[in-house]
Formats: C-alpha cells, structure tokens, sequence
C-alpha cells in the first residue's frame, strides 16, 4: 500500500518510522489505563502476579461495593453536577457581558481569572473556615458551592470564547426583526451557544469530579467523593490495589462518555451555517 | 412609506476613530439610493445608525419627518440585511423568515401564509425546513432577502448583500433587487463597494470616503460630472487617469503636460479659462483615449506596458513616448487587434470630454464659469 505522493521506497520508510513513533506513544498513554483496568479485573490475590490475565474475577468490584464507594460515587454525581448547574448560569451571563459590552474592561476580566491562578492550597484554608462558620463542613451542598466558585471564572472564561465567536449580526438582526436585547439573547443567542454551554458544563463537571484536595478537607466520611474514597482505600494493611483499581475504573467511565460528547461539540463548532 | 433623512449625522467612537463625518443626507420616498465607497469609510456605520443599532454621537436621523434617532431597532421599521446574512443558525428556514412577525405578536396561520407567500417570490418553497447550515451562499441570500420582505418594513437597509455571491449569481441578484424594488415600491438603501451595482441598480448613488460624503446624485450624471478625483477614480474600472499639467493661454488653452508635448484645449470653456496659468490634473477617461482619429482628437504615440485582453475590449497600459516620466495611461480598446508588450500604438484623447481638477483639494476645475448658462 502507498499514500500519494509517499510512493517509494523511502517514502515506506518514512512510513514505517512514523507509525511506530505512534504506537510507542500510544502505548506509553494506554500503559496505565490497560493495567488498571487489568488489575480491576484479576482476584486481589493475583495483582502483582506475572501474565495479561491470570484469572478473571468480579471480587475486587464486590469488595468495593461493599464498602462506601457506592455512596462516594452518588456524591461525587451530586457535587459535580450540582457545581455546574449552580455556576453555569452565572458563567453564561457574565461570558456574554464580558464578550459583547466588554464589561469590567481588561483588567476587571483577568482578575476574574486571579483565583485561578492561585495554588489551591491557598484557597483550601479560608474555603474551610468560611464554610464552618456556615455550618457547611462535611455537606455535600456546601462541597456543591466551593465547586461551583472555584469553577466558575475557568467557565466564564470559556463561554465569553464561545460568545465572542458568535457573530454580533446575529443579534443585530433580532433586533430589528422587533426583539428587545433581552429576547435577542434568549431566542437567538442563547440557543446558538447551547454547544458551548453543554462543553463548558462537560468540562466543569470532570473538573469538579477529579477534585481532591477540597474534597478532603471539606468532606468526612458520609460526605466523601470518589477520589477522597479511594484515597481511603490505602489502610495501615496495605494498599488495596485491587479495589482501588476497580474503583477508578468505575471512576473513569462518565469521562470516557463525556469526553466523547465535548469532543463532538467542539469539532462541530458552534455557528455553522449562521454567516456565508 | 419612509422617507429617510440624515442631518449632519456623526459617529465617533471611543477611541475618538470617526467612523461618519456631519453625513446630510436625504433619502425620498420609494427611492433607491447607493451608499458607494471604499472598504472604511463608514457605509456600514451609518446604515447601523440609519436602523437604529449604532449610537449617533451627534446629529438627527428622521423617518418621514419624525425623529428616531433616539429610538430601539424595534421601533423603527426598517429592514436590515447583513452583509453575513446573520440568519439565525438554529432556526429552520420558515422560522427565520417568520422571526420578525412572530417578534411583532402576529397569529401563527397568518405568519405561515406571509412566509409561503415571501418563499414563493424568492424560490425557496422547497427548503422551508432545511437549517441555515444546509443552504447554498446563493439561497442564504435569499433566506435573509425573504425575512425583510415578508415584514413589510418601510424601507430596507441592504449591507453589500451581494458582496459573498460569485460574479453569475451576483448578475442575477441585481436585476432581481431592482425587479423587487419595483414590485414593493419601498425605499431601499444599498451598501457597496462595487462600481457595477452603483451605476446599475439605484436612482442615485451617494459616494463616500473616511467618513464623509464626496457626492450625490444619479450615477451617470455623477459619471459625467464627478466632483472631485476621488470620485472620478472611484466610479469607474479602469478608473480615470491623471495627468499633471499647465494650463496656459494659447490660441484659446492649451495643456503643457511636458517639453514639447502641448495639447491644445477645446475653445469656449470658459470656467477652465480663469484657472489658466496654474497647475491642474488633467482627467481622462480609458474610454475617451480612442485607437482612431477624429476631429477634435489629439494623437500621441504610447508604449505599451502591459495588456490585459478581455475579450470584448482590451485595457492597454501606455507609456506616453514623449513623456516617460508621466504616469503611465489606461486606455480601453474595442474588439480588434490586441497590441503586444512593448509595442508602440498612436491613440487619440478626446480632450472634449476631459476633466480638470485643482491637484490641491483635488477638487473639479468646472468647464463654465459659475453662473454661466449652459
Ligand atoms: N467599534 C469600533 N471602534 C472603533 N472604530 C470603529 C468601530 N467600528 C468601526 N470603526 C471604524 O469606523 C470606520 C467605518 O467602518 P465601517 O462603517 O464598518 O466601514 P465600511 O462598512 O464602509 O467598510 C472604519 O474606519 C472602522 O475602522
Ligand atoms: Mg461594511
């Protein structure tokens, strides 16, 4: 087989050398996932034991079900799904604000980015004592706002990208086709960013659900999301390897799904079809 | 029925960029007026200002004798088509097109009739349920086209609508403006930079250039009579040449244009008389240097440079041979033999349909003098 324009024999070679520079790439990044969806998969006995797959075996899934995980599971759902719902309406408000009227000017839009930039430990401390004077340590509502705070100049951020690429003309002609600003933005724009609000959602929520370090300071043991729950898992018996490996199976699968879905999104693009 | 006018509207923005200069203008009723001018010089701005979406820094803006300008878009009436079209990318074609009078609380049969009738016009009955992404460029345009129709506006606002169409389609669209134009008898204000559209489509064309109006008035009056060089070289493909001269007393005129190179000027052009003894730009048309002699005709040798053969005429780029150092010339040639590089053609200005302007303000030098009769 050759590729135009790659006939020949160096062009084969040229070939040959660059798939295999490919699959030593795609090896080193599937390395882990491959193992530790292998290790969730051997009895717990076998995890360090030599071959692909010794024996396979559902213990390590039943002795995490056992436990909290199940119910870690349940709020990291509620954490990151909460966190999004409550920030992004805020994120879509200020995005357009800050992409159409240029609001707050430079300075006023990056500082919005200040927080992010600071380590979170910085942040962990006074997040802490705020929500004990609430009374909002180890709750999920009160995890569900950190997120939602934390999140939210990361998102506002990406949807002032995703207004700014949609055409002002757009509203220009809802308004004089008799729409006031306001319905401008709901019945002509907002629907034209529905993509981009479903990836900013998408991409707050994996955040919010790989989140650890608020997770374990907030959190106690009822209120635990996944990655403080498999944190967990390493007892003064040892690391559970087993367990913990089939924990972040179970935790990577919404990923996969959501992954797949924001990719769909962002290779769409968001106003085809709106101009020329 | 709108009749659009403009009193010394100006847009400055924040920057303190003007983007539209004390604009007076006014538009009559049913009229079709041309806003002409190169990329910049504001047509879109003050087409937004005219509908309502640009703030006017100073100024009035007036529909019939009544004053908008401190009026939402809502209010106004207008029609307005992008240059992007701007069709709303979610909707499906009849939702577009239906848009506005769902907007101004019309009943849902009512506007489905209106959208099938407007659909029928323009030839887009079978894609009343495609989206916007599942259209050609040709049909775009016409789905932005039907959503000011079916409205029934006072006047449109057309931003260079043709501007994104190839040259066949952009051909038809013009006669088929004109042709609507005449069937709703609304008044219409056209946006272009394109010299064809505003000699062909509009009652008149309004020029302007960095934010001001160089000249009104109806395209060939405007063709024959441009006021200044801007405007004579922007109305026109090849545009005008120009040629830097005396004018000098003779037997009547004559142009010195260099050391032995002397063209005598017709008599009786009075205007051009007082501006004797000083510099001009002499004007002349491509089409007003002709490959024959006529009475009144002054022949001279050009080299020429560069030829481009279109077919029905051919556009030489000539070197005068007795001035090298003057611009080079455009002359237009009708069909015949097509010179070659280098070659040396005698051609003949018709010196009776030149131009002459101050080579200072660039503006015209008129050829009666003021007060004159005709
Ligand atoms: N928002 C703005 N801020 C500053 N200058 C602007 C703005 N919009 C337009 N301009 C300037 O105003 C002038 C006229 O623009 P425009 O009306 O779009 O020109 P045209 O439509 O004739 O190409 C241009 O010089 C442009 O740079
Ligand atoms: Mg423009």
């Amino acid at each position: 087989m050759s590729f135009a324009g790659m006939g020949g024999r160096r062009g084969r070679v040229t070939q040959a050398g660059l798939h295999l520079g490919l699959i030593v790439a795609c090896l080193a990044v599937l390395m882990p996932i491959v193992w530790v969806t292998r290790v969730a998969v051997v009895p717990a006995s076998m995890s360090y034991s030599p071959g692909l797959l010794p024996q396979v075996s559902s213990e390590n899934f039943e002795a995490l079900f056992a436990g909290r995980f199940p119910r870690s599971y349940l709020n990291s759902l509620i954490v990151a799904a909460g966190s999004v719902i409550l920030a992004m309406p805020f994120a879509v408000t200020l995005g357009y604000a800050f992409a159409r009227f240029g609001t707050a000017g430079r300075v006023g839009r990056f500082s919005v980015l200040a927080t992010q930039m600071l380590p979170p430990v910085a942040l962990v401390l006074p997040a802490f004592a705020i929500l004990r004077s609430l009374h909002l340590t180890d709750s999920l509502f009160g995890l569900t706002l950190v997120y939602a705070a934390l999140n939210l100049p990361f998102l506002t951020w990406i949807m002032m990208g995703f207004f700014r690429g949609i055409p002002v003309d757009l509203e220009w002609a809802a308004m004089t086709d008799g729409a006031t600003a306001a319905q401008a933005f709901r019945i002509v724009v907002l629907p034209t960013a529905l993509p981009g609000i479903a990836a900013a959602g998408v991409l707050g929520f994996i955040l919010s659900w790989n989140e650890f370090l608020f997770a374990l300071v907030l959190s106690g043991p009822r209120t635990a999301t996944i990655p403080v729950a498999l944190a967990g898992l390493q007892t003064s018996n040892g690391v559970q390897i087993g367990t913990v490996a089939a924990g972040v199976v179970l935790a990577v699968l919404p990923l996969i799904v959501a992954s797949r879905f924001i990719q769909r999104f962002i290779v769409e693009g968001l106003t085809f079809g709106a101009v020329k | 029925m709108a009749r659009i006018t403009l009193d010394r509207v100006s847009r400055v923005y924040g920057s303190g960029a003007v983007g539209v200069h004390e604009i007076t203008l006014d538009v009559a009723d049913g009229e079709f007026l041309i806003l002409l001018g190169p990329s910049g010089c504001g047509k879109s701005t003050t087409l937004r200002m005219i509908a309502g979406l640009e703030e006017v820094t100073s100024g009035r803006i007036l529909i019939d004798g009544r004053d908008v300008t401190g009026l939402r878009p809502r209010d106004r009436n207008l029609a307005v088509v992008f240059q992007s079209y701007a069709l709303y990318p979610t909707m499906t074609v009849r939702a577009n097109i239906g848009f506005g009078l769902k907007m101004r609380g019309m009943a849902t049969d009512a506007i489905g009739a209106r959208v099938e009738e407007a659909a029928t016009l323009l030839g887009l009955s079978p894609y009343l349920d495609r989206k916007p992404a599942a259209l050609s460029g040709g049909q775009r345009q016409r789905v932005a086209l039907g959503r000011a129709i079916v409205r029934e506006p006072e006047a449109f606002l057309l931003d260079e609508p043709l501007s994104n169409l190839d040259a066949q389609l952009r051909a038809e669209m013009r006669a088929e403006l004109v042709r609507l134009h005449r069937s709703l008898g609304r008044t219409i204000i056209h946006v272009t930079h394109d010299q064809v559209e505003a000699m062909t489509m509009g009652d008149r064309i309004c020029i302007l250039r960095a934010g001001r109006i160089e000249q009104v008035g109806a395209p060939l009056q405007v063709y024959a009579n441009p006021a200044n060089m801007f405007v004579a070289q922007f109305l026109a493909s090849p545009p005008m040449n120009f040629l830097p001269a005396r004018l000098e007393p003779d037997e009547g005129l004559a142009l010195d244009l260099a050391p032995g190179l002397r063209w005598p000027v017709p008599a009786a052009h009075d205007g051009w008389g007082r501006a004797s003894n000083s510099s001009v730009a002499l004007g002349l048309r491509p089409e007003d240097i002709h490959p024959h002699p006529a009475a009144g005709r002054v022949p001279f040798d050009v080299e020429a440079i560069a030829v481009e053969a279109l077919g029905p005429e051919t556009i030489v780029t000539g070197r005068i041979r007795a001035a090298p150092h003057l611009p080079a010339l455009k002359v237009r040639l009708g069909r015949g033999p097509v010179p070659r590089l280098g070659e040396t053609l005698v051609v003949h200005a018709d010196l009776s349909a030149a131009h002459l302007f101050d080579p200072e303000s660039g503006r015209v030098i008129p050829r009666l003098a003021r007060g004159a009769v005709q």
